[in-house]
């Protein structure tokens, strides 16, 4: 098992490595000039100032050795700083990352707990009418476009229903709860502000809702069709013909051998929420990772943008490495292997 | 846990529908907001605030931020919404040209505080101009004419021009020549000598808070999120309308619009054509209006090795007479735009709407023909129009495009269509390599002189246009005159000059319309740098 973990880290860095190398390139082979991203118009054609500005972000040196300075700087637990913000990139990650896993982990869990129980009654039940429902809110989830879905609820709950919140983290009359972790909830709840907390937790609703939808969609149809397979399996007809109640048999048995698919696919899903919800949080006007990776890609920040490729790579690996470990709980012969 | 956004909110209405849907926790607190709702204190502006980078005066250069830092500091001199061709005081109340114009002297307020009750004399005016020139950063262009300041007495200070023939005063108005706090500034890591640009590190703080003398102070930028002004309670303009300012961040339109028809904004600043369309005849929400200076134009190269063709004069006229202006103001725009003649905008150099009619370029399908006859393309010719995968000022390029497309089929002119990225398409742009493009202009100041220099230099190499002498001198000759009917006329001339060039489409000029709630009123929009008249703002009465 160590040795297991021993491999697992350096084949990580060596990805992680190969990924920054492979984003690094592709954004330094637009054909677009990133001082342009930055500077005004009478300013680009100032020569000394454009000659200044590519010293001071060491974009006149050769592509090769702006690798090993951010290479250099990666190591040292520094990722440089951004052209555009003029700040730390670390900084700004720090910042924007919270709002990001606090929505992503809220709608993580919603499609967790909603489509772990409602993939498992549809296979139960199957063909009755929890079962098309069920499909029919997967199909829904899965191929309504994200900002179709957030527009619309927007609309009607914030629009027209009036119920929900509108745009942001939290209304305007309150101000952010004292920085502990940046997730309003957690930080909120340890300052004690029940008010800020209660907002933080509206303003949440719609947007985690919307991301929600199409992992939702996914873990619902992944759990149904492993607990259709694994209810087929002759252990259940062993429990059954031993006369154990018929929710040991699903909750005991079927389930955890069932889970495994569901685990990946979560583990992916998660990582997927964590690093792609830019379209809900630009109409949200959630100030988080998504609507940052996004500015930077397009004014060529490039510290930024590796910045973001290596927490990207890393999200991914370290999800992945915990979705394998945890197959060795839900399934003992993976150890033994 | 809904409809608790409405506690302690100014806003009353609506309750009825609130009780209907939300039940009865939405009732008890819509109930009490009534209680609270006297005085409208806090003013909540929705706008997309993801292009702001920093506050810095001495480094700001983005599109957004002028908003905040014209309501939280105060320059020299200013300008009214809508005249544009002067200034008129502002910190100073008088300023004279002496040594014909190599020096201008600046009498200063008296009665003139910072926020924090420090009184403003002229060791800061110095101290805000010359970190301005020794931060050395994107504003400091703006000033490459002001060779140093120097303090005269406690109420006056000294400019020292390089060109005294290259016009400053309207520079003085924009937002990078702010005024500001020596004091506070300096406790903040502020330098102003020489070496400022790796000394000074006052910029984290200037990005939080401001050390102006406007009606407003700066409490808060979240990024992405919202920016936090409070009223300066030393304000030397009288008293301040409102408690608070939010500059809160929504960046989709639609979204912007929701929020205002619920309340939660009180002016939706980046509505597009058709949002703004639909609220023409609302009777809860106003519009309000600004001639901007901004426009969207259209370039066309002389450069024969890009495109021969188009390096023939009579073609690239061609392809301005038979454009359909009014079709795109009318369509694209609602009507919410005018066309300046060439590269100076209406409001400021003399460019007015009587000048297009007398010398600006027409829809006339005969004589684009004609001059295609003339040309020796008598079948029209091909050329590849560039534009920016991006919307513009309510519409977007690519309708552009195909509205200008389908124009010049008329005549037999093929426009290939060539969207890009941004980015690449400045690149290619700035570099001179493309044969035209569609794109926008936004000027750091209203100074004519800024326009007519960028369209013989830097926008003329862009077309390849090599300028005349003559041309050259007419700009310089304008530039350098004191009288404003002879300014007038020499700006004339230009234009006229390069009407008769040809690389220069004026497409159109918006009007800038902000949708805002009645709760407030005296919303004044002002092209001359910052968007809108905050300090003027108040609850309706």
């Amino acid at each position: 098992m160590i040795r297991y973990l021993i491999t697992r880290l350096a084949s990580m860095v060596v990805m992680i490595v190969l990924a920054t190398l492979v984003v690094f390139l592709i954004s330094h082979l637009v054909p677009a000039d990133p001082i342009l991203a930055q500077l005004g118009d009478m300013q680009a054609a100032n020569p000394a100032m454009v000659a200044a500005y590519r010293a001071r972000w060491g974009l006149d040196l050769p592509i090769w050795q702006q690798y090993f300075i951010f290479l250099e700087g990666l190591v040292q637990g520094n990722f440089g700083i951004s052209i555009s913000t003029q700040r730390p990139v670390l900084d700004d990650i720090l910042q924007y990352a919270p709002a990001t896993i606090e929505l992503s982990t809220i709608a993580f869990l919603l499609s967790v707990i909603v489509g772990v129980p409602l993939g498992v009654i549809a296979a139960v039940k199957r063909d009755s009418w929890i079962d098309h429902l069920a499909r029919l809110l997967s199909l829904v989830g899965v191929s309504a476009p994200t900002f179709w879905l957030a527009f619309v609820v927007l609309a009607l709950f914030y629009g027209g229903l009036q119920i929900a919140p509108g745009p942001g983290r939290l209304d305007v009359i309150y101000l952010p709860p004292p920085f502990v972790t940046g997730l309003y909830l957690v930080d909120s709840a340890l300052a004690g502000q029940w008010d800020v907390f209660r907002n933080a937790a509206a303003h949440l609703v719609l947007p985690s809702t919307v991301l929600a939808a199409t992992t939702l969609g996914l873990i619902t149809r992944t759990t149904r069709a492993a607990m259709l397979e694994a209810l087929g399996q002759d252990y259940v007809r062993v429990g059954r013909a031993k006369g154990l109640k018929e929710r040991t048999i699903i909750v005991r048995h079927a389930l955890p051998n069932a889970l495994i698919p569901v685990v990946t696919l979560g583990g992916l899903a998660y990582a997927v929420l964590l690093s792609g919800t830019v379209l809900t949080e630009t109409i949200f006007s959630w100030p988080g990772l998504g609507r940052y990776t996004f500015r930077s890609a397009v004014s060529l920040d490039f510290p930024a943008i590796m910045g973001i490729t290596f927490l990207v790579a890393v999200v991914y690996l370290v999800i992945n490495l915990i979705v394998d470990l945890s197959y060795a709980l839900l399934d003992p012969r993976v150890v033994r292997q | 846990m809904p409809g608790l956004r409405n506690f302690a909110r100014e806003k009353s209405g609506r309750s009825a529908l609130r009780m209907l849907v939300g039940g009865l926790v939405v009732a008890a607190f819509a109930a009490m907001a009534p209680a609270q709702a006297q005085e409208k204190q806090v003013l909540v502006l929705g706008v997309d605030i993801s292009d702001a980078r920093n506050f810095d005066p001495a480094r700001m250069a983005d599109y957004s931020s002028p908003i905040t830092n014209g309501a939280v500091y105060d320059s020299l001199v200013t300008q009214k919404p809508g005249e544009y061709e002067t200034v008129v005081p502002s910190l100073a109340t008088a300023w004279e040209r002496l040594d014909d114009g190599k020096r201008l002297r600046f009498t200063l307020r008296d009665d003139v505080m910072f926020w924090d009750g420090s009184p403003l004399t002229a060791e800061d005016v110095k101290f805000s101009l010359d970190r301005l020139l020794n931060v050395k950063d994107q504003p400091a262009v703006y000033a490459s004419n002001l060779e140093k300041t120097e303090v005269v007495d406690a109420h006056t200070v000294d400019l020292y021009i390089k060109n005294p023939s290259e016009p400053i005063m309207i520079n003085l108005a924009a937002p990078a020549f702010a005024i500001y706090s020596k004091a506070m500034t300096e406790a903040q890591g502020g330098v102003s000598t020489p070496g400022a640009e790796q000394e000074d590190s006052a910029t984290q703080w200037l990005n939080q808070n401001s050390a102006g003398t406007g009606p407003y102070h700066m409490v808060q930028w979240e990024r992405n999120a919202q920016i936090m002004l409070q009223k300066n309670p030393n304000y030397w303009g009288g008293e301040v309308p409102f408690e608070r300012v939010v500059i809160r961040h929504i960046g989709d339109s639609a979204a912007q619009l929701l929020a205002l028809e619920n309340g939660d904004i009180d002016a939706a600043f980046n509505l597009t054509t058709e949002q703004l369309a639909t609220l023409e005849d609302s009777a809860d929400i106003d519009i309000a209006r600004g001639l901007s200076l901004d426009y969207v134009y259209m370039t066309l190269t002389s450069g024969a090795e890009l495109n021969e063709a188009l390096a023939k004069t009579e073609n690239r006229l061609a392809v301005a007479h038979a454009i359909d202006y009014d079709g795109i103001i009318e369509h694209l725009m609602g009507g919410n735009a005018v066309r300046p003649v060439n590269f100076l905008p209406i409001g400021v150099g003399g460019s007015t709407e009587e000048l297009l009619e007398q010398i600006g370029y027409k829809e006339d399908l005969d004589k684009a023909r004609e001059l295609l006859a003339q040309a020796g393309n008598p079948d029209g010719f091909t050329f590849q129009l560039s534009y920016a995968n991006a919307a513009i000022v309510g519409t977007s390029y690519q309708l552009l495009a195909q509205k200008i497309q389908s124009d010049l089929a008329r005549v037999g002119i093929t426009a290939e269509l060539n969207p890009m990225d941004q980015v690449q398409l400045r690149t290619q742009y700035t570099g001179g390599e493309t044969q035209s493009v569609i794109t926008f202009w936004n000027p750091p100041s209203p100074e004519p002189q800024l326009w007519a220099s960028a369209s013989i230099e830097r926008v003329a190499k862009r077309v390849r246009w090599d300028v005349p002498q003559e041309v050259r001198d007419v700009v310089a000759a304008a530039g350098a005159e004191q009288d404003p009917a002879k300014r007038i006329e020499l700006y004339t001339e230009y234009t006229q000059m390069l009407q008769d060039q040809g690389n220069y489409i004026l497409l159109f000029q918006p009007i800038y319309r902000i949708a805002t709630s009645q709760a407030i009123e005296d919303f004044d929009l002002t092209a001359a740098g910052w968007q809108v008249q905050m300090g003027d703002i108040k609850p309706a009465q």
